[in-house]
């Protein structure tokens, strides 16, 4: 017969743990789907939570489940932005490119059919909010169109250096939807030597340029800068700068540089670390958009529908959540 | 505002904290508030009842036996979960054992649960006493696993269930929640099978001495019968502490206890 104790370790380990906490056992001998059916049978009958069944070891919580998404500011719930890579290609070639943009890189455009079908489902599948990358989208020639089919469904953000904003470029800014649309630009400094060093020289004077035409234009505009942690002394003149332009606080976005693309350091961003942001390209679902040229965060390839992409990367965050809590109970400082 | 009235309990698991940090949340601000001090075991808790440290002890179906021997019968009983008004001891064999009662027990192995255990040690010696089965019918092995809290002994009626699978034991006698929490027969099918079970008794309650004063004790009894189930902020403590209804205290069901207490000369202290 086979051997049942294992059912009888959970019931003790459990019942000697505070909710919240998980415990581990190992299952014994015996079909492992049926093991694990009966591991979430009882964790459905005593009120616990299955956290999962791998290589023969059963984690569960005790107590009732947690819901990840729940604990989630509204705005952070993963779904809630939807990002979308226009295109790879870029007029630079910054030093720390999460997704390895410059002239050489290849288009990879997401298309204004794809775009207009994501933007259609975004909607219904409870997305507040598009935000358009790349690359640099202005290199697009319909650009405008793209942006079009975005602003008549949600309100759209689009981000780019600002340093194209000329001859049919500017016509096509000049026909974006003013009260739909934002524009982010990158800046990463209040004067030209930060910026230019990782952009590249001239490219402050004219993101600049770039921002003051896009507020005459009468856009919002935000900015977000990229800083390594040697400049976190830019910070206070950075704002200083912005505040003498017009930008709004909270239209002021300073980010940390991230160890992905060319990036030769920075933050080390893992799926366990990172709350999601659904992002298209191309090629598929990424986790978030720093990542969106990294296979290990490649969601899944099917793009649409739009609603099973989000679900699915709502899924894994909640699973993932799950383990991340369970291991950190396995590992307690001592 | 008086002051609280403290509530002694056993901390027998981590979430025991939970659960009265969650009570105290719920009489904080009400017309008789409540604070509460955790012991390591059921007869120091007894003690500080006694010499006056706490105001009401939560005290398991043995304490309450002891509590009222004690004081020879001046302590009372406040209130009750409904679940420990229905409380069973259950009898448990290997599936095919083709036990049909306890007399199916005659000249086999009876594995009980931690021996201040009423659930688990002292009632089931007392059903099979009932049943015509005295100490040399059947064999008992003893696994004192937990003791010192005697109310909750789920530790020592697992270690039983072990026994029986580990073929140390043909059965075993363990409580009707620690039958429940591993899913009755139904999650481990060839594993047990139960062939007894034995009359409802009672089980917790609130006990206090006479020097409480009813001033005190009323407005307490008042608000925590008034938890209510549907009611979210209360559920989850009602749901932690394993009820959904707090009632007046059913004493015939303590009759068993007694009377098995007697039968076994079990001491009225630790």
């Amino acid at each position: 017969m086979v051997n049942r104790g294992w059912l009888l370790d959970l019931v003790g380990r459990t019942a000697a743990v505070a909710n919240g906490a998980t415990v581990s056992v190992e299952l014994g001998e015996g079909d492992p789907n049926i093991q694990a059916d009966t591991v979430a049978a009882w964790c459905s009958r005593t009120g616990n939570t299955l956290v999962g069944v791998r290589d023969n070891i059963a984690t569960v919580r005790r107590g009732p489940a947690h819901d990840a998404m729940a604990e989630l500011p509204a705005d952070q719930v993963p779904g809630t932005r939807l990002w979308m890579y226009t295109n790879f290609d870029c007029n630079l070639a910054c030093d720390y490119c999460c997704v390895r943009s410059s002239p050489q890189s290849e288009r990879r455009a997401l298309g204004i059919d794809r775009i207009r079908q994501l933007a259609s489902e975004a909607v219904q599948a409870g997305v507040s909010e598009l935000l358009l990358t790349g690359g640099e989208p202005f290199l697009l020639p319909d650009i405008d169109k793209v942006v079009a089919v975005c602003t008549a469904v949600l309100p759209t953000t689009l981000l780019t250096n600002g340093m194209l904003f000329k001859g049919r470029r500017l016509e096509a800014l000049q026909r974006m939807d003013r009260e739909r649309l934002t524009l982010q630009i990158s800046l990463d400094s209040a004067t030209p030597e930060v910026h230019d060093s990782h952009r590249g020289r001239g490219s402050w004077a004219r993101a600049v340029a770039g921002m003051r035409l896009a507020i005459a234009e009468g856009f919002r505009v935000k900015v977000a800068a990229t800083l390594a942690p040697e400049h976190s002394d830019q910070r206070l003149p950075f704002h200083a700068f912005l505040d003498s332009l017009g930008i709004a606080r909270q239209d002021q976005v300073i980010r940390a540089l991230a160890h992905r693309g060319v990036a030769e350091s920075g933050l080390e961003l893992t799926l366990e670390s990172l709350i999601p942001e659904v992002t298209i390209t191309a090629d598929g679902v990424y986790w978030h958009p720093v990542s969106a040229d990294h296979d290990d965060q490649l969601v899944t390839a099917d793009i649409f529908p739009l609603a099973e992409a989000i679900g699915e990367v709502q899924r894994r965050f909640t699973e993932q959540r799950a383990y991340a809590s369970a291991a950190a109970q396995w590992f307690p400082c001592s | 505002m008086s002051k609280p009235l403290i509530v002694g309990a056993v901390a027998y698991t981590p979430n025991v904290v939970t659960i009265w940090e969650g009570m105290r949340d719920y009489f904080a601000g009400g017309p008789a508030e409540m604070d509460f001090v955790l012991f390591s075991n059921y007869g120091r808790q007894v003690d500080a009842l006694q010499a006056g440290m706490i105001d009401l002890a939560w005290n398991t179906n043995l304490a309450w036996v002891r509590t009222v021997g004690q004081t020879e019968g001046a302590c009372r009983a406040l209130a009750m979960r409904d679940t420990d008004t229905v409380f069973q001891t259950v009898f448990v064999a290997r599936t095919g054992s083709n036990f049909e009662s306890l007399e199916s027990l005659r000249g086999k192995r009876l594995a009980l649960g931690s021996q201040d255990s009423a659930q688990a040690a002292i009632l089931p010696v007392h059903f099979l006493s009932q049943a015509g089965l005295d100490a040399d019918a059947v064999e008992l092995l003893r696994i004192n696993s937990d003791v010192g809290k005697h109310g909750d002994t789920g530790r020592s009626e697992l270690d039983a269930l072990r026994a029986v699978l580990d073929d140390r034991a043909d059965a075993a006698a363990l409580g009707i929640n620690t039958w429940e929490a591993i899913g009755r027969d139904e999650l481990m099918p060839g594993a047990f099978e139960s062939f007894w079970e034995s009359p409802t008794y009672s089980h917790c309650n609130f006990t206090a001495l006479p020097s409480l004063s009813e001033d005190r004790v009323q407005p307490w009894l008042d608000q925590l019968l008034a938890m209510d189930w549907e009611n979210p902020e209360h559920r989850p403590i009602l749901e932690m502490e394993g009820l959904k209804k707090w009632v007046a205290p059913q004493l015939d069901g303590y009759v068993s206890l007694f009377d098995a207490v007697a039968e076994q000369g079990i001491s009225i202290r630790w």
